[in-house]
């Protein structure tokens, strides 16, 4: 549509000489957000890649020691099995949140709207250091075995445990708006006709409502799977050295070991396996999907 | 800095327009007359404003402005790059060394520096000393009331001194600790014996409940009770117990690490940040940044205005330096990153 000639055009050479102007203006407006998308984007990414076979020395031996060595290897495995597992919970709780904040009108649905933005708007360092407290050996959740009478609280700070809950907390609201979204657009009309035509609620939901709501279903799980990729500080503060994430190793290695080289090669293939899974993607959903 | 760059172009077409052979010189930029240096911000950087910022200023009326974390990375990609964001940069010992040796520091400049003014051992890898720093063991006095824990040795012994215990995820630290607590004496421990280091800490790690990376977070841990010993920097053990806080901090097998000055290669400003570098190892501001921080001055002459109460709790106090670990940053700075692969490969197994 951005003004390639048609065959329609090409009969009359007037439309086309408009067309073509048409075609020259359009590609004027779009080429400040181009050179913004080139020198912030793409240039610094092509100055990664370069690194990661130049520094120190022009070598693919970077990356023969993330698949040697095999801490790298099993950090990226985890960085991936983490980002899956958060995700997988993410929906668990967030698709019944965003039903019941999409089927209940008025009071309900707002106030569940404003908790999740509230918790959405909350700096995810503040929400991190809350668990901290929480899951403390001073916190509630101890108080409360106390009181119950159940003993000694059982090590719940610096696990898995808690590295997944704090993640899962934090981009809950992603999951739960990309799912609100999506739900809000299915025509309540439908799920009437379904009963209308004699389907019980829970035949309805899971013939109408379901597939209706899937586009954000894996809308939402990307976005949480992705930022999910990228996190560095929850874990580092909730979990053990074994739940390490890939963004820690790429930090430790500039700001520690100034190996910018294999750093560099490290986030490089970080950036493939997410593209990896857009290409996935893009081949069932496509990615248009995504803003819309 | 794109924009002092900028000025500096700006300024340059400028004068070269009106007055013909006038050049720019590292003067002219000069009479901006501000400094910028990187630091670690917080109460270090509070500090910092009033005992050598301050002072500086007004002495000289160059300005200071700061920027915060220090980071190497950052120093590296400045002076590749030959943009600049501050000239001056607070820098471990270890770390200065390696830039030192990359070419990422200026050499120090003899024509501002006054060698007469300095103290010895005050120069390292072109950079001045700026202060010490302990990292200790550290322990809750109230959870152990028989008395705790006085060298590493003890907090390896878990019958003996049952609690819960916390390490400063760093390798080369873990490693020296883990080797005197194995029997080797505190002035042997280089050149380290990294395998040796490694066996000890294998019996450590089950007991250790989190492996800490920030200094907030190092106080939390011991605040909160969440552990009752632990790996700690002897300027934040002692804020706690400046709190109220039952601490005890043990000089034993403890690191003694100097901070250091330097100042980033073709910095725009390198002129003044030696002015500010000479002015800053004197003994008078060295001793009222321990006074508020109590990290050692490296200047023997500042405990004149130290109290002896401080003084005792400062790293490089005679008492203290003497039973901790005698550092070799030239071996440090050679094996770490060796040893870092091997402890991330080893916590995470």
């Amino acid at each position: 549509m951005a003004g390639g000639l048609s065959p329609a055009a090409a009969l009359r050479p007037e439309a086309a000489v408009r067309g073509a102007r048409r075609n020259a203006t359009a590609w004027l407006l779009i080429a400040p957000s181009c050179l913004a998308l080139v020198l912030l984007f793409v240039v610094p990414i092509a100055y990664v890649l370069l690194l990661s076979v130049t520094d120190p020395r022009l070598s693919l031996a970077h990356y023969q020691r993330i698949v040697t060595v095999p801490v790298y290897t099993r950090v990226m495995v985890n960085t991936f099995v983490t980002s899956l597992i958060v995700t997988a919970l993410c929906l668990v709780i967030g698709y019944p949140l965003a039903y019941v904040m999409t089927r209940r009108a008025g009071l309900v649905s707002t106030l569940l709207l404003t908790i999740v933005a509230m918790s959405f708007w909350t700096g995810f360092l503040v929400r991190t250091y809350a668990w901290l407290v929480i899951l403390g050996s001073k916190g509630p959740v101890a108080a409360a075995y106390g009181a119950l009478g159940l003993g000694k609280a059982p090590q719940l700070l610096f696990s898995t445990f808690s590295s997944t809950l704090g993640m899962t907390h934090i981009l809950l609201p992603y999951m739960v708006l990309a799912l609100y979204a999506a739900m809000r657009k299915i025509d309540t009309n439908h799920l009437k006709a379904a009963a209308s035509l004699g389907a019980r609620p829970a035949a309805a939901f899971r013939e109408v409502f379901l597939p209706l709501s899937l586009p954000g279903v894996v809308n939402g799980s990307l976005l949480v799977f992705v930022s999910c990729l990228g996190f560095f500080v929850t874990p580092v503060l909730l979990g053990t050295p074994r739940d390490m994430m890939i963004s820690q190793l790429i930090n430790q290695q500039i700001e520690e070991l100034l190996a910018f080289g294999f750093a560099s090669a490290v986030a490089v293939v970080l950036l493939v396996a997410t593209c990896a899974v857009l290409a996935i993607y893009n081949h069932y959903a496509g990615l248009d999907r995504l803003w819309g | 800095m794109r924009r002092r760059a900028f000025l500096k172009g700006f300024a340059a077409t400028a004068t070269a327009s009106a007055a013909g052979p006038l050049i720019v010189t590292d003067r002219t930029i000069a009479q901006t007359r501000t400094i910028f240096v990187n630091t670690w911000g917080g109460s270090w950087t509070a500090a910092e404003e009033a005992a050598f910022f301050k002072p500086f200023t007004e002495a000289t009326g160059i300005r200071v402005r700061t920027v915060a974390p220090v980071s190497y990375a950052k120093l590296k990609a400045q002076v590749q790059s030959g943009s600049y964001e501050w000239d001056v940069t607070a820098i471990t010992q270890a770390d200065l060394l390696r830039a030192d040796r990359e070419g990422l520091v200026e050499p120090i400049d003899w024509s501002i520096v006054r060698k007469d003014k300095l103290f010895p051992n005050a120069v390292y890898a072109n950079g001045l000393a700026y202060c010490a720093l302990g990292t200790n063991l550290a322990y809750r006095k109230d959870k152990f009331p028989q008395g705790g824990p006085k060298t590493w040795a003890d907090f390896w012994d878990v019958k003996k001194f049952p609690g819960t215990r916390s390490m400063l995820n760093n390798s080369v630290r873990a490693a020296q600790f883990a080797l005197v607590a194995d029997g080797v004496p505190p002035d042997k421990v280089f050149p380290m014996d990294v395998d040796r280091a490694f066996k000890k800490l294998d019996q450590i790690k089950p007991h250790i409940k989190v492996w800490w990376t920030q200094g907030n977070q190092s106080q939390q841990l011991l605040r909160d009770g969440e552990v009752d010993m632990m790996v700690m920097w002897n300027a934040r053990a002692s804020e706690l117990q400046q709190q109220g806080l039952p601490v005890e901090l043990v000089w034993h097998g403890a690191t003694i690490t100097t901070t250091m000055w330097g100042i980033a290669k073709g910095a725009p400003n390198r002129k003044l940040a030696w002015e500010f570098l000479q002015f800053a190892v004197q003994p008078k501001p060295q001793a009222d940044f321990a006074n508020r921080l109590y990290y050692g001055p490296t200047n023997p002459e500042a405990f004149k205005f130290v109290s002896a109460d401080v003084a005792r709790q400062l790293p490089t106090y005679a008492e203290n330096a003497k039973v901790a670990i005698k550092p070799d940053t030239a071996w440090e700075a050679e094996h770490t990153a060796t040893i870092q692969e091997r402890f991330t490969q080893w916590l995470a197994a």
